[in-house]
């Protein structure tokens, strides 16, 4: 070998070396890597069993196991374009370079999921490759699904094939170049799909690894809690930190005490999973309320408490961006506390006081308080301008408590006002939001 | 699915049937016949619905029944018997408030909540409490002048 092919040789192991230690570095940890302890396969696993569905449903059906398990991995949400039929696709996620369609996922044979082998199922929820071999954009959680075991995959397929089918063709997707380059997905999934299956961890109880089970294969609570690295992948060194996901603030769910669920009681924890509040934190809005209204509130109250006790032993990781302790309730009268907003102030007077009150805490229902919750307190008020805009409504046993929307009503001007208003009041630091803001917020919500 | 409720109404204990969900104002209107309190908009926007929950001014149309607990409810028919809410009918008599009076219940129940915790409110106190309490035929003029006669005694 001649000097310029030992250089041209030297160059090319240096190339790979730092792709390699590039991609180890972008990749980071896998979602379970923090705790540790000795993995082993599903099917050698004596503990206990943490995947399928819960012990009420051991002698139901497939389809019903299946409906089960399609609910708590929340196919249905982003599978549906509200107001269309159940499961029948064309809800538009709306990213920075174009907007993507979900697809029809009923057994029709010409727009869904009709011709689809037990193979091509697993391939699409497990591997992100459809049918005909081309390759899933990750809007589809498969990163997450992949730990899921092909029973109960293939449980799912039977709930889904046990639908009626539904002729609807979602509208094309918009992305603008490179995005629209579908086959560069291989590579995407090459690096950051593990492709691997749940592997339960012996060190720890029966109960944790059925609740990282739910958690991580199926609630896939990563997708929006977690921040996303340089390659639009979860960045697991920041697990369950908080993220900005569709417009909304997802906040901090790691066991971080001043900005995450260290402090909340393990009653908070059950009661905002299977009932979308918990007193003092609020109530799911938006993309959470929606989790917990299709999803979480279907959960046996077994597998909810697995999922509190995985969660509290997700590592601490704390949000700078929000304060350290929220703030008290605000005065009774509206002359004392902020006002540093006074067009925001006659907005408030007008259409928020009669339920949330001057203090905060609502006259109406506990529901509706605002001291003490994460929305008010964040200073970016992404979450308040949200439910302003679309409002909310919480269905409990009893029935549903809805704030209406407020988006068509209010001009970007005011409810960026009225989010400013609240903030300062209610919670740790005021935010200032500009119509502008808002105006992008409102583009960035699926619909 | 109906549940037996028990609440404290003007005083009164009244027991009936309702779903749990239901807003206070249906009970009020449709279940117990108390008319005096109006359906303007149903989405806590107008005020029409006004009525005091532990002399708090709350609007019925968005209260589910199931909500209201223990608290004490007063309607329009009752407000009355409250020193604020003499003070404030007669205020209203005097100043001639009312032009098609369909928001006036939610009116006189706003501003006797206010008078029962700010007795004599200036202009601020009275944009604060009032701002939610719409009125069609423009009325605003008056009530606020009659708020400041009920909280005073003489004409402003």
């Amino acid at each position: 070998m001649n000097r310029t092919m030992r250089i041209l040789a030297g160059i090319v192991v240096i190339a790979i070396v730092a792709v390699v230690a590039g991609v180890f570095i972008i990749r980071g940890p896998g979602p379970l890597d923090f705790a540790g302890g000795t993995k082993v396969a599903l099917a050698d696993d004596r503990a206990g069993k943490p995947t399928g569905a819960p012990a009420k449903l051991e002698k139901a059906s497939l389809v019903e196991r299946g409906e089960y398990l399609a609910k708590a991995a929340d196919c249905m949400v982003c599978h549906t374009k509200p107001g269309e039929k159940d499961y029948a696709g064309g809800l538009a996620f709306k990213l920075p370079f174009g907007t993507l369609y979900s697809t029809n996922i009923t057994p029709d044979t010409d727009t869904g999921i009709g011709n689809y082998s037990d193979q091509d199922f697993l391939n699409a929820v497990q591997r992100g490759k459809r049918h005909d071999g081309a390759r899933l954009y990750p809007a589809m959680p498969y990163t997450s699904y992949t730990y899921m075991s092909d029973e109960d995959v293939l449980a799912v397929k039977a709930y889904l094939f046990s639908l009626p089918a539904v002729h609807a063709r979602a509208p094309d997707n918009t992305l603008s170049f490179p995005f629209n380059q579908r086959w560069a997905m291989i590579f995407w999934s090459a690096v950051f799909n593990p492709d691997t299956r749940f592997a339960p961890d012996t060190s720890k109880s029966p109960e944790w690894n059925r609740g990282a089970y739910l958690a991580e294969a199926l609630a896939h609570c990563g997708e929006c809690h977690t921040p996303r690295n340089l390659g639009f992948a979860l960045d697991n060194r920041k697990k369950f930190a908080g993220a900005i996901t569709a417009g909304w603030h997802a906040f901090n769910i790691s066991s971080d005490k001043a900005t995450g669920l260290g402090n909340w009681s393990d009653q908070d924890l059950i009661s905002y999973l299977s009932l979308g509040h918990a007193p003092g934190h609020g109530s799911a809005s938006g993309p959470m309320g929606e989790a917990v209204d299709h999803s979480f509130s279907q959960f046996a109250p077994e597998d909810i408490r697995a999922i509190v006790a995985y969660l509290r032993s997700v590592p601490p990781v704390s949000s700078p961006d929000l304060p350290a302790t929220t703030a008290p309730v605000a005065p009774a009268s509206p002359k004392e506390g902020a006002t540093a907003d006074a067009r925001g102030k006659k907005v408030f007077a007008s259409a928020c006081a009669s339920c949330h009150g001057w203090s905060g805490e609502s006259p109406v229902s506990p529901m509706a308080t605002l001291t003490g919750t994460w929305a008010v307190n964040d200073p970016a008020a992404t979450n308040v301008a949200q439910i302003v805009i679309s409002g909310t409504i919480r269905h409990t046993p009893e029935g549903a408590l809805s704030m209406p929307a407020f988006g068509k009503a209010y001009s970007d001007d005011e409810i960026a006002a009225v989010a400013n208003y609240v903030t300062a009041r209610f919670g740790a630091k005021g935010s200032n939001l500009t119509a502008k803001d808002v105006a992008e917020l409102r583009g960035q919500t699926a619909e | 699915m109906h549940m037996a409720t028990v609440l404290t109404i003007n005083g009164e204990t009244k027991s009936f049937d309702a779903p749990p969900d239901m807003p206070l104002l249906w009970v009020l209107r449709d279940i117990l016949g108390m008319t005096g309190t109006k359906f303007g908009c149903g989405i806590a926007q107008c005020g029409a619905c006004t009525v005091h929950v532990d002399g708090k001014a709350v609007r019925s149309c968005v209260l589910p029944v199931s909500a209201v607990g223990s608290r004490a409810i007063t309607t329009i028919e009752h407000v009355g018997t409250t020193p604020a809410g003499a003070k404030v009918q007669k205020a209203w008599l005097e100043a001639e408030v009312i032009q098609c009076g369909y928001c006036q219940s939610g009116q006189i129940m706003s501003a006797a909540a206010l008078l029962a915790t700010t007795p004599n409110p200036d202009d601020a106190d009275i944009d604060a409490a009032m701002a939610g309490n719409i009125c069609r035929c423009g009325t605003y003029v008056r009530i606020r002048e009659a708020i400041k006669l009920a909280a005073t005694g003489k004409q402003a």
